[in-house]
């Protein structure tokens, strides 16, 4: 620990693991980073425990990183400790941004989620009736304890207070070197920005000839032999670049895939689910309720496709009734 | 920024909002809001005292936004305005809140009709404070004119423009002009021919240099907007070279298509179609106007039934009242008795609407000349049968008689059946075409009833005559002078002010995705294949909105419909 | 107290708003539990309006266009219900009840229809509830998600 060197911390709530890949996947530049910074905690890369964090002054640490969403208690404590202890708090990625994959789980319930993975699902012993539960007592004064489950998936900024969001699932590496450079060299925009992403959607980027807009069938990217100099949506393919942030490097239209929206809404927009939606229908060419929804047939669950990475950033937040 | 400070003033209307709101409690609780500088209430805000309060206010109190609560803002947003300009701040610094047609017109528990003018008026605070000041627009007048339908109305209407010195298209479906009217033979009630109200318009018509008469066409497609409008005018579908078509330029468009008469076949007990001498009343004029009044078999009739209503204020056909029956019925039995002076004439009525100038005396004319008048009841009906060999009549009615209260059997030898106006069949095609609406019947919708009646809610569009609902001749030609008169008054202007609410593309925002570029109606959102961005011409947008609500970008604003207005308003009538 | 829906309605200018203010002139009474936002169509209905106004404690949400041929704008009230078909698959997945949220076709000249569409859906929303949001603000009493309007 040298008092010149940023100090910087690196967290995953409830996340896959591909916002830390991101980070190692600035490659050599991620050892500038070691020699610029003492990284105090990053459960992937280096040593560092809980207790260490919860030993330090209030402040003591330049920038946390937090990427994941807040799923559990053990989610949130970590949140709430490295916003205390770090002058800058970043949400990196896209769950942590907006709720990100493990968000989805909005749309149903924990008992839904506990029953699938521990008693009803063919891969585990048939009869199985343990499920896991937050306290359980071992002998007589002994309990074992395990992070309390949520009803429901929170963002970062559902928690604690936010500085940056540095959006995408996972955010792209020369997104990523330029918000640490950004941090080293403290040339940071006004608390509350987005950083790593661009103000203008991925259409801006894209370089596929788009025309008027007018569909009358959607398909999945394997049901059509794609134009690649053509703009997915005009033939057909769900896209939300239309409604997302740029900044990726448009990783999915240029491979074919319709975008995911995983960089989130631009600037202004309240609910990038609801704007999704009002544009996909929008080119939707049909002027009866069963033809309109013919059409929409074939986009198959289209909530959980507009609100794929941040169910929780939603108007709705969740479904309650499941 | 400014500091903003609102002025809001709820409305009594006398008592139309007050017995059932309590105007003073809304103030109260209102004028702890935020911002809010003023809270009155006042007796008639519209009233000229009402609008100086508030030209007042804004000026001592330097007020910069102003809401009133009061009726529909379709009926007083532009009065306010234009106190506001008075005043000297934008106009557009204004919000209307509806507390009486949406309020206290329609609920009648003073606790809830309370809360709820209080959110509205509470939402419009809110809303106002978001309000950005807005210019209009200026665009060129074309002084041409399009008038569709050559009968009484769009010569009256093509007249009027013409002979001022101003250039008309007047465009026919027919090979002939006139209309209706020239199937008519007199008129009623003066007994004027129809034949010489019309020739001289004709004549005139015909005469003018500025008149560019357009027989056996029709509209086929119109775009643009007021003042700027582009038509084209081909051959109307049956007949005529279908690829002849004419792209006209022009500033207004006169829509004077008429009505079309009911078809009495639909109606089965009067035994149209079967017995030879039911007629129809257009059937009956042309005999009048050939001279020539005979049955079928030849013969000069000697028994006369006339009955209403035909197809009007009947339940299992049009509701309303056709307006020129009753008077026209007058009138056949008028010219019945000077053609065949020893005929009999029965009236068969429901009721009798002389409700025109020199109408009852018409009608009483008529009772005196011996006309039998019969009231049956409105949802009854006169049975006629053939009668027996060896009656002195060819047919017999059966009517049970509302004054007397008795069923009587009249004879006839002639039925004239009154039949009433209909909206025509294409006339749902054109409404289409110049984007106006029409009402449940089919007739074309005015901009306000009683206070904008020849006007439409297409700004340039206006509708005369029997298009718009059934009517008589003065009111007809009225409507069509109206018409004119207020295209005229655009046109010594030369300018024609646009409304500034319209869309508009922050080239910042838009990423050039193209969702937009379908949506436009009017075609007013083009795309810059240079720039790769979406824009939108603001001549060409009524400012709907479909843009807006689709752009994934937030790049597309509504001018006074923006998001932050209206997320302001809901959270107003939420709170 | 006895529950009574707050209902937002959205009404295109041209059809909608003028019917409702026929109902007006015509006096014909409804229930007090719908409070009006205009917009010049039913295009200009964002789905975040909808979902704003459930999110902020509407019971229900309704929204009123011309009628299929008859919008002012020529289709404005197709955009609207291309709308609203996907809005209703992606209310349901988080489950909000069909009935919360409505679109119906009002025009000028039916002041009667609007006022039974507005007892209707009221009486509807009445035996449903509550909605899960008003429910959250009441208890929370305080206004919900003012952050979007800053």
């Amino acid at each position: 620990m040298s008092p010149e060197k940023l100090q910087i911390a690196l967290y995953w709530g409830a996340a896959c693991g591909g916002c830390d890949v991101a980070v190692l996947d600035t490659n050599e530049f991620i050892l500038d980073v070691a020699a610029a910074a003492d990284i105090r905690l990053w459960p992937i890369a280096v040593d560092g425990k809980y207790k260490d964090v919860e030993k330090m002054q209030d402040g003591e640490l330049d920038a946390a990183f937090y990427n994941g969403a807040v799923r559990n208690s053990e989610n949130e404590h970590i949140a709430r400790l490295l916003r205390q202890k770090s002058k800058i708090l970043v949400a990196f990625g896209s769950c942590s941004h907006m709720g990100g994959i493990p968000g989805l789980a909005n749309f149903t319930s924990k008992d839904k989620i506990l029953d699938t993975a521990y008693l009803n699902n063919p891969s585990i012993e048939p009869g199985n009736k343990t499920v896991p539960v937050p306290e359980t007592k071992i002998g007589d004064d002994e309990t074992l304890d395990i992070p309390e489950f949520y009803d429901q998936v929170y963002k970062l900024d559902d928690v604690v207070d936010v500085d940056y969001y540095l959006p995408g699932c996972p955010p792209a590496p020369h997104q990523v070197k330029a918000v640490l450079l950004a941090v080293v060299k403290g040339e940071l925009p006004p608390k509350g920005s987005v950083v790593g992403a661009a103000d203008f959607a991925v259409c801006e980027d894209c370089k596929r000839e788009k025309k008027e807009k007018k569909v009358t069938r959607f398909y999945r990217p394997w049901e059509i032999i794609q134009d690649p100099t053509q703009c997915l949506m005009d033939q057909g393919i769900l896209c939300l670049g239309p409604a997302t942030r740029s900044g990726c490097g448009v990783r999915c239209p240029d491979t074919g895939q319709g975008c995911r929206g995983c960089y989130g809404p631009l600037p202004g927009v309240v609910d990038h689910g609801a704007k999704s939606l009002s544009a996909v229908a929008s080119i939707v060419d049909g002027k009866t309720p069963e033809e309109i929804r013919g059409i929409l047939k074939g986009i198959p669950d289209f909530a959980a496709i507009a609100y794929r990475f941040g169910a929780p950033a939603s108007l709705m937040k969740r479904n309650e009734k499941q | 920024m400014e500091e903003v400070r609102i002025g809001v003033y709820v409305c009594n209307c006398g008592t139309n909002i007050a017995k059932v709101v309590d105007c003073d409690a809304i103030c109260a609780s209102l004028s702890k809001m935020p911002n809010v500088a003023v809270a009155r209430t006042y007796k008639y805000m519209c009233s000229t005292p009402g609008q100086e309060m508030i030209v007042e206010d804004i000026r001592k109190n330097n007020l910069n936004r102003v809401v009133v609560a009061a009726c529909s803002p379709r009926m007083h947003e532009r009065t306010f305005r234009k106190a506001l300009q008075t005043a000297g701040i934008n106009p557009y610094f204004f919000e209307m809140a509806n507390i009486r047609e949406q309020c206290s017109w329609v609920h009648e528990n003073e606790e809830t009709a309370t809360a709820k003018a209080e959110a509205l008026t509470r939402a419009a605070i809110l809303r106002v404070a978001h309000h950005e000041p807005l210019e209009n627009l200026y665009a060129d007048m074309c002084p041409s004119t399009l008038v569709l339908g050559g009968g009484i109305a769009g010569l009256s209407a093509a007249l009027e423009l013409a002979e001022s010195g101003h250039p008309v298209f007047l465009v026919e479906k027919t090979d002939r002009l006139g209309g209706n009217l020239a199937r008519v033979d007199l008129t009623a009630p003066h007994l004027y021919s129809a034949r010489d109200l019309l020739t001289d318009r004709i004549a005139r018509v015909r005469a003018n240099p500025y008149v560019q008469l357009m027989l056996e066409s029709e509209l086929k497609s119109l775009s643009g907007f007021v003042g700027n409008f582009t038509a084209i005018v081909g051959a109307a579908k049956k007949n005529g070279d279908p690829h002849k078509e004419h792209v006209l330029e022009v500033g207004s468009v006169v829509v004077c298509t008429g009505y079309k008469e009911f078809d009495a076949g639909r109606v089965t007990h009067f035994g149209y179609g079967k017995l030879p001498n039911v007629v129809t009343s257009f059937e009956f004029e042309k005999m009048l106007r050939e001279g020539n009044i005979r049955t079928k078999e030849g013969r000069i009739p000697e028994y006369f039934a006339i009955v209403h209503c035909v197809g009007s204020r009947s339940r299992d056909f049009h509701g309303y009242c056709s307006r020129v029956c009753c008077m026209t019925a007058l009138k056949y039995a008028h010219e019945i008795k000077s053609a065949i002076p020893n005929s009999y004439v029965s009236d068969l009525y429901i009721d009798m609407h002389a409700f025109g100038k020199g109408h009852e005396d018409f009608y009483r004319g008529s009772s005196e000349a011996k006309t039998l008048f019969l009231m049956y009841g409105k949802n009854e009906h006169p049975v006629i049968k053939r009668a027996q060999p060896g009656e002195e009549s060819e047919m017999l009615i059966e009517v049970n008689e509302q004054l007397s209260g008795e069923t009587i059997e009249i004879p006839a030898d002639m039925v004239i059946l009154m039949v009433g106006m209909e909206a025509r069949s294409e006339s749902g095609d054109v409404a289409r075409l110049v984007n106006i609406s029409q009402d449940k019947d089919g007739w074309y919708i005015e901009s306000h009833p009683k206070l904008d009646p020849v006007a439409t809610t297409t700004e340039g569009i206006f509708i005369a005559g029997t298009c718009a609902a059934p009517k008589d001749i003065p009111d007809t030609v009225a409507q069509a002078r109206a018409a004119a008169a207020r295209i005229l008054g655009r046109i010594a202007k030369q300018k024609i002010e646009i409304d500034a609410v319209f869309a508009e593309v922050d080239e910042d925002l838009c990423s050039g995705c193209r969702v937009c570029n379908s949506l436009c109606p009017y075609s007013a959102v083009e795309f810059d294949e240079e720039k790769k961005r979406s824009r939108v011409n603001s001549a060409l947008c009524k400012a709907c909105g479909a843009c807006v609500a689709a752009c994934p970008s937030c790049a597309i604003k509504a001018r006074h419909f923006t998001d932050r207005q209206i997320f302001a308003q809901i959270e107003g009538v939420l709170r | 107290m006895s529950f009574e829906p707050k209902i937002v309605g959205f009404l295109c200018n041209w059809c909608s708003y003028a019917g409702a203010d026929l109902a007006g002139t015509s006096r014909i009474q409804y229930p007090a539990n719908v409070r009006v936002i205009r917009v010049m169509c039913s295009a200009r209905i964002d789905p975040t309006f909808v979902l704003k106004a459930l999110r902020d404690g509407a019971d229900g949400v309704l929204i009123c266009g011309c009628h299929p041929g008859d919008c002012h704008y020529t289709e404005g009230n197709y955009k609207a219900l291309r709308r609203y078909e996907l809005l209703k698959q992606t209310l349901c997945a988080f489950g909000i009840e069909e009935a919360r949220v409505r679109l119906e076709w009002v025009s000028a000249s039916e002041g009667q229809v609007f006022a039974e569409v507005v007892t209707d859906m009221t009486e509807k929303i009445r035996a449903l509830g509550p909605s899960r949001f008003r429910v959250e603000q009441e208890n929370a009493s305080q206004p919900v998600h003012q952050e979007v309007t800053k």
